[in-house]
């Protein structure tokens, strides 16, 4: 068990380390010139190649690929990811502004698609076959196969145009809160739900849910009490993969809904070509991506008592 | 308490017919069988596997894999209580606390993310009211009267933590937590090593002997039964063929595939010792009914009424334990005395 976790944990540091000398290569790799961008800036059009050439000799981006990874890595480590291209604040900054917006996205919409996959997928298991069940089947067919900018727009649609009950942008209260994370947690919701209700089914089929029933439980009790256990692993399995996507999500559902985090930062980077912020924020994706999954492989660990305390021999 | 007299049956089954239905087959899994037993008594279900024996013991109880669609028609009693009618709570409850189930194989009955011994404290709890301190004292002398050692380990222990032995011993314990008045065994000892499974049967044994309850044992293990059952039903293609005392059936069986069957057993008459006769064929496709006798394709002794007319259970001999025959040829040929 030990020793298992602490080659995930290896494991996860190596991914970290491919992965963002990787984002580091293309990143350098894509065309436009960092040197000649900052330039202009600073110059406007009177920026001419000699400037340009101490800029990048300044910044060492003549130096070998390796080096300047290398460089920009001790940096990283110590928490100085560099200057944004695009605002000339240091990107260390931008993450202890954005970053709170986007956890707050992300948490909420998790617990949103924690709370409703398990009871939609619960309540159909319930139904078995039912109406319920089928109505359950045809939402969550919906949710998975609907775009979330479409979602975002029928939500503002309906609750703020319509209803007027929500503010539609910016930050305000706990309210405005609602349709983001709900745009954000429909997918996955939906997607979960399946796999809640039919790995509930399967696991209703196997021996040991027949003794619940000769144990004398309901078969609500045997659903709850014997099967829900028993789908844990392949759940949080499934959630960690939906939870880590959610951040592609939070790119567009922050756009949307005019929330000022790292998502929203990301598609402003590409499209002013800051290059430095890019980087930054996919080395913080990637260390999203491998930390949360890095956690649920350790949760469904330990959820497991097969693994938890294997046999001893 | 039981309108039945102390010998009466405290299960009961008849006229059973079972459809089942599936995406792709429908098989009449039971068609028009049954069976009793009553307080102290063993009955061993014997038949081919697929003859229904899991299904007619277990359907009335509503205890077959969910995925399967069942059609139940006939009569079934609990301690007289009609068991088809009830709601499904009092269902519920009757299955936890009357009957007592032991199942083939215990690595896949028993709930891997669960622990042991909090099962049978609940039961206890639930079935037999104890307290919750009471109940747990209770599972762990349930555990080392099934014969665990070290029972304070073994109660915080899951499923994979012990051998298959183990935990059929603590399946055993489980059926009995809530102290059941009918316990069911599934071919309990087929999935284990043959050390163990005398063992498990010896413990059968020794617990209805002491508390007493009724057992029905479901067995392809001709030599259990010889040691084991007060009564023997023999089942073919969800019918019975044969019941009657263990003794009226297996040293002077009737039915042609009685014989049979005990004939394909080793050394369990000196005259086969030496040489073991499979019955040829194999079983009717349940999922096509024809008339008649189920057995006729393979009886070695077919008349032409034996496809056209389905033989009746009828009473031979003059022994206090029914037995019963359903091959009306045979009754004839040997100028059997009948008593119905
Ligand atoms: N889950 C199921 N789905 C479909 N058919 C089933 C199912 N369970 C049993 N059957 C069918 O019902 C019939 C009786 O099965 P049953 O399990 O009662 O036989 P059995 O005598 O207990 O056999 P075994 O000795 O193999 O346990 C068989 O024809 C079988 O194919
Ligand atoms: S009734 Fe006929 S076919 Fe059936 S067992 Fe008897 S002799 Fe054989
Ligand atoms: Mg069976």
């Amino acid at each position: 068990m030990q020793r298992m976790f602490m080659r995930r944990v290896g494991l996860a540091l190596l991914l970290m380390l491919a992965a963002t000398a990787l984002t580091f290569w293309l990143v350098t790799a894509a065309p436009g010139n960092v040197a000649a961008l900052i330039a202009e800036r600073a110059a406007g059009a009177g920026a001419d190649g000699e400037m340009i050439a101490k800029i990048a000799d300044d910044l060492g981006l003549n130096d070998p690929l390796p080096v300047r990874y290398a460089r920009w890595l001790g940096d990283a480590l110590t928490g100085d990811f560099g200057v944004s291209l695009r605002t000339g604040k240091p990107m260390a900054e931008e993450f202890a502004e954005r970053i709170p917006m986007t956890l707050a996205l992300l948490a909420g919409g998790g617990v949103l698609a924690l709370v409703l996959s398990l009871a939609m997928g619960i309540a159909g298991a319930a139904s078995n076959g039912g109406i319920v069940d089928r109505v359950l089947h045809g939402l969550a067919l919906v949710g998975a196969s609907t775009p979330n900018f479409f979602v975002a727009a029928m939500l503002v649609i309906v609750f703020s145009v319509w209803l007027g009950m929500v503010p539609t942008f910016g930050v305000a209260g706990l309210t405005s809160w609602l349709l983001p994370w709900i745009t954000i947690a429909l997918f996955p919701a939906s997607v979960l739900a399946r796999v809640v209700r039919v790995n509930l089914q399967d696991t209703m089929s196997r021996p040991f849910a027949t003794t619940g029933f000769a144990k004398g439980l309901t078969r609500s009790a045997v659903l709850l009490r014997e099967a829900l256990p028993n789908i844990a692993i392949p759940y949080m399995t499934t959630f960690g993969a939906q939870f880590t996507l959610m951040i592609i999500g939070a790119i567009v559902v922050e756009r949307v809904f005019g929330l000022n985090g790292v998502g929203a930062f990301f598609i402003e980077a590409i499209r002013f070509r800051d290059f430095i912020g890019m980087q930054a924020i996919l080395t913080l994706f990637v260390v999203f991506f491998v930390s949360i999954n890095l956690l649920v492989d350790v949760l469904a660990m330990l959820a497991d008592p097969r693994l938890r305390r294997p046999r001893k021999a | 308490m039981s309108r039945h007299s102390q010998n009466g049956p405290i299960y009961e089954v008849e006229g059973l017919v079972i459809d089942l239905y599936t995406p792709t087959v429908s098989v009449r899994a039971v068609d028009g069988a049954g069976f009793y037993v009553a307080p102290g008594e063993t009955l061993a279900i014997v038949g081919e596997s697929g003859s229904g024996k899991t299904v007619m013991t277990l359907g009335p109880l509503g205890l077959l894999p969910e995925g399967v669609a069942v059609d139940l028609r006939g009569t079934a009693r609990a301690d007289g209580k009609d068991i088809l009618s009830m709601s499904p709570t009092d269902l519920s409850r009757l299955r936890g606390g009357f009957f007592g189930v032991i199942f083939q194989d215990p690595m896949s009955a028993l709930n891997p993310m669960l622990k042991i011994g909090p099962q049978l404290a609940e039961q206890a709890r639930r079935f037999a009211g104890l307290s919750a301190t009471e109940a747990r004292k209770e599972a762990v002398s349930l555990l080392a009267r099934s014969g665990i050692p070290d029972p304070e380990d073994r109660y915080d222990r899951y499923p994979h933590e012990l051998s298959g032995g183990m935990l059929q011993r603590a399946m055993i314990a489980l059926a009995l937590a809530a102290r059941p008045r009918v316990l069911i065994a599934d071919e309990p000892t087929t999935a284990l090593d043959a050390t163990v499974q005398a063992q498990i049967l010896a413990l059968i044994r020794q617990i209805q002997k002491e508390d007493g309850i009724a057992v029905i044992l479901i067995t392809h293990d001709i030599g259990a039964v010889s040691v084991l059952a007060d009564r023997v039903a023999v089942l073919y293609a969800g019918q019975v063929a044969e019941e009657g005392s263990a003794i009226d059936v297996l040293t002077a069986p009737v039915h042609p595939y009685t014989r049979g069957l005990l004939a394909s057993v080793p050394d369990f008459r000196s005259d086969n010792a030496t040489g073991t006769k499979e019955i040829p064929g194999i079983p009717p496709n349940q999922a096509q009914l024809e008339p008649g006798c189920r057995f006729a394709d393979r009886c070695e002794l077919v008349q032409p009424q034996c496809r056209t007319h389905r033989p009746p259970l009828v009473k031979v001999g003059a022994g206090s334990v029914p037995h019963r025959v359903a091959c009306p040829v045979v009754i004839a040929a040997e100028g059997i005395v009948t008593h119905d």
